[in-house]
Parts: structure tokens; sequence; C-alpha cells
């Protein structure tokens, strides 16, 4: 089982929150822990999305370093741990990468695999995630596709519209609808 | 915000990592001066993050946690980390204080950023990676910044320092011009809490607005009353 270890973070997320308190008081040893339970698993995301080894772990760093600046922003209240903790790594790999390819024209990083057909599968594990599931599941195939290469693979409108051999237009517009659809359904 | 799909929609996109160009940046600025965007970004990496899970954890480069752990200033042991501690600290009294919601939060965060502390400002630029201050700040409550080399500081001919202020909670600095080695005076605006960045640049600075060389020095800007 490769992938019980996401689900089993998401189940301590409680643990989580509670590291995150700890290293906004300056406990470094919760930072380690934090680092332990969550390392693998953001280097995993930004590798995704960046696709190139050093640029990946560029990414972790920062996000472990923004983890501890920032811990004192996480508030249990307004959201869950791994949500601040992803969309942290999410983030400065998307920002990495996107200023790679402005700074260093004709760069191509490394082809893409084909994401695995039970990807999806794994969103199972949790409640939040058996929703999406449910909901990604009332989209038809093509925008299903669509909003997990963009937010798994951190692909913009114009690569997407390259990389389906589909107008720009179109991709923004199916996003879009993808988005509200999805709003809609998670809040019944 | 019902009555602002729109904002609902671009902050949905910024989530999922899709906006380029202009789209991009204008989600940038309301993420940072709009409240109600913030809240609604929050919203999205809530929804969207169980897709995360489909990507199967990578073990990260051995060394990475020795890299992480320098540049959190693991080694200083003292005034920084003490001082950030203790900012921390004041920072989460004033949020549980609050305890409603970003909105309050953030234009209260607006009002504190807006009135300066009534007292001078210090901050000791040390290298990241740990070592002796090489430079020392002092922010005046008018909003005069004076920056000196502790010593003497050896710049290749070719570069140029620069200074940058990344405040508590950004993730992007803001250029404060280049700095000559031999220190410089200047006017900024800057919240408690900002750290001062010094980053290695081609000569006349960045021209990206970011830094693009290595970020030399840091230190955190504390009160000294």
């Amino acid at each position: 089982m490769p992938h019980d270890e996401p689900s089993r973070a998401a189940a301590g997320g409680d643990d989580t929150a509670v590291l995150l308190r700890r290293c906004a008081d300056g406990d470094r040893a919760a930072f380690r822990m934090l680092y332990d339970r969550w390392g693998s698993r953001l280097h995993g995301i930004a590798l995704r999305i960046t696709r190139q080894a050093a640029l990946a772990a560029d990414a972790t760093q920062d996000a472990f370093v923004q983890i501890w600046q920032q811990a004192h922003r996480f508030d249990p209240d307004r959201g869950a741990a791994e949500a601040f903790l992803v969309s942290l790594v999410r983030y400065r790999a998307l920002d990495l990468v996107r200023r790679q390819s402005r700074e260093v024209p004709g760069h191509e990083p490394d082809e893409r695999e084909d994401e695995s057909p039970d990807a999806l599968s794994r969103l199972v594990s949790t409640a939040e995630g058996a929703a999406l599931h449910r909901c990604l599941g009332t989209l038809d195939e093509e925008r299903r596709r669509l909003v997990m290469l963009a937010f798994v693979e951190g692909q913009s409108h114009s690569e997407l519209a390259q990389r389906l051999k589909v107008p720009l237009g179109t991709v923004k517009s199916s996003i879009r609808r993808s988005l509200l659809s999805l709003r809609e359904c998670l809040a019944s | 915000m019902s009555d602002a799909p729109d904002r609902d929609l671009l902050a949905a996109e910024y989530v999922l990592g899709t906006l380029e160009g202009d789209e991009a940046q204008e989600a940038a600025r309301l993420l940072r001066d709009d409240p109600a965007f913030a809240v609604a970004v929050r919203a999205w990496e809530a929804r969207l993050v169980p897709l995360a899970n489909t990507v199967p954890p990578v073990a990260p480069p051995p060394d990475l946690w020795d890299r992480i752990s320098a540049a959190t200033g693991a080694q200083a042991g003292g005034t920084d980390n003490v001082v950030s501690l203790a900012l921390r600290r004041r920072m989460r009294v004033w949020q549980a204080s609050t305890g409603v919601g970003l909105a309050i939060a953030a234009s209260l965060a607006a009002f504190i950023v807006l009135r300066p502390v009534p007292a001078p400002r210090v901050a000791v630029l040390a290298p990241l990676a740990g070592g002796v201050p090489v430079l020392v700040a002092t922010a005046e409550p008018n909003g005069a910044l004076n920056v000196r080399p502790n010593g003497t500081i050896a710049v290749p001919s070719d570069r140029d320092l620069e200074l940058w202020a990344l405040a508590a909670g950004e993730t992007r600095p803001r250029s404060l011009g280049v700095l000559p080695a031999g220190g410089r005076q200047l006017v900024a605006s800057l919240s408690p809490g900002t750290q001062l960045l010094v980053s290695l640049e081609p000569r006349g600075g960045s021209p990206t607005g970011q830094p693009t060389g290595p970020v030399l020095y840091g230190g955190r800007l504390v009160a000294v009353d």
C-alpha cells in the first residue's frame, strides 16, 4: 500500500495542528516532527508540479521555511492544517516553475508521464476526499481531467490548451464551469 | 461574497493554479489587499486539497532537513529566535482575542501596519547560514531607515547588493533599492516584525522586482523599548 501515508497524515490532522501550534511557539522538536510526517508528501506534490528534482527540493525547502515562519498564522478555526501545508508547497512550486519558464526561454521540462488511472480512487480515503470524488464524478471526463491536471500538475490555462489542443478560451470557460459545479455540489 | 461571483471564481482559479499574466497579478494583489478574497481563497484551498492526496509521496533529498534547519536560523540561538518567538506570541494573543474571522483580523492587521509603533526598531542582519552580524538597520518612527555595515563588506565589481523588506506573513519581499557597501539612509514604511533581507544582484539591482541572486543576509526588525 504505497499510498496509505496520505490517509494516515489526513487522519492525524489534529496532531498536525498541535505541531503547528508548537512551531509557532518556537519548538524546533515539533518542527522536526512536522518535517518527518509531511516532508515526503509535500515533496511529492512539489515534484509533480516542477518535474525537476532540484526545483522540487527548493520548493519543499521554501515551504518548510514558510511553515516555520508563518506557523503563528495557522488558525484551526479557519481551515485544516493539511490545506495550510499543501497550499504553501503548491504555491511555491508553481511560483518557481513559472519563474523558470519565464527566465529560461525555451526550457522544456521532462515529459509528463500519464497520470495513473486509479489516481482519483485515492481520494476516497477521507470524508472530504469522498465528497470531492463524488462531485468530480458529476463532471464529464474531459472537465474532470482539466481540473486534475491543473491542480495536481500545476498546468496553467495556456499550458492546458496547448497540451489538450483546445482553444484557450474553451479551456478557461470549461474550467470555470467545472469550478462552479464543484462549489455547488460540495455545498449540498 | 454573494455579490462578487467573479471574485470567487478568480479565487478558485488562483487555488487551482491556472492563472497567468494580468489575472495572476490581480489575484495576488487581491490576496494581499482584500480580506474577503483571502477568505474565498482559503475556502477553495479546503475544497480542493483532497486532490493532493492523489500524488504519491516522494522522499526529499537527504540533506534537505539540514538546509531547512540552516535557513530557519537553528544556529542563531540568540537574538532572532528569541525575538521572533516573542513577536509570534504577541501575534497569537492578538489573534485569539479577536477570534472572529479573517476579515476583522485583516482589518486589524492593516490598522497595525498603518500605525508605526512609536519606538525606534532595530534589525541585526547576519548571514542566513549563521555567523556574525554584517549590517545593522535602525528604523525611526518617522520612517527613516538607516542601514550601516558592521565592518567591511566585499561586493564583486559586477554586482550590487539590494535591500528588501519582507513583511510578517508575506512571502514576496518588497525592494528598498540597491544598498551600497558603505550603507544607506532611506525612508520606508515598515510594519513591526518585518524582515530585512540583502541579496546579491546584477549591477543596478534585480531586473525582475524579486531577488534573483542569493539572499546573503537577513534579520528581523524588533522594537527597542
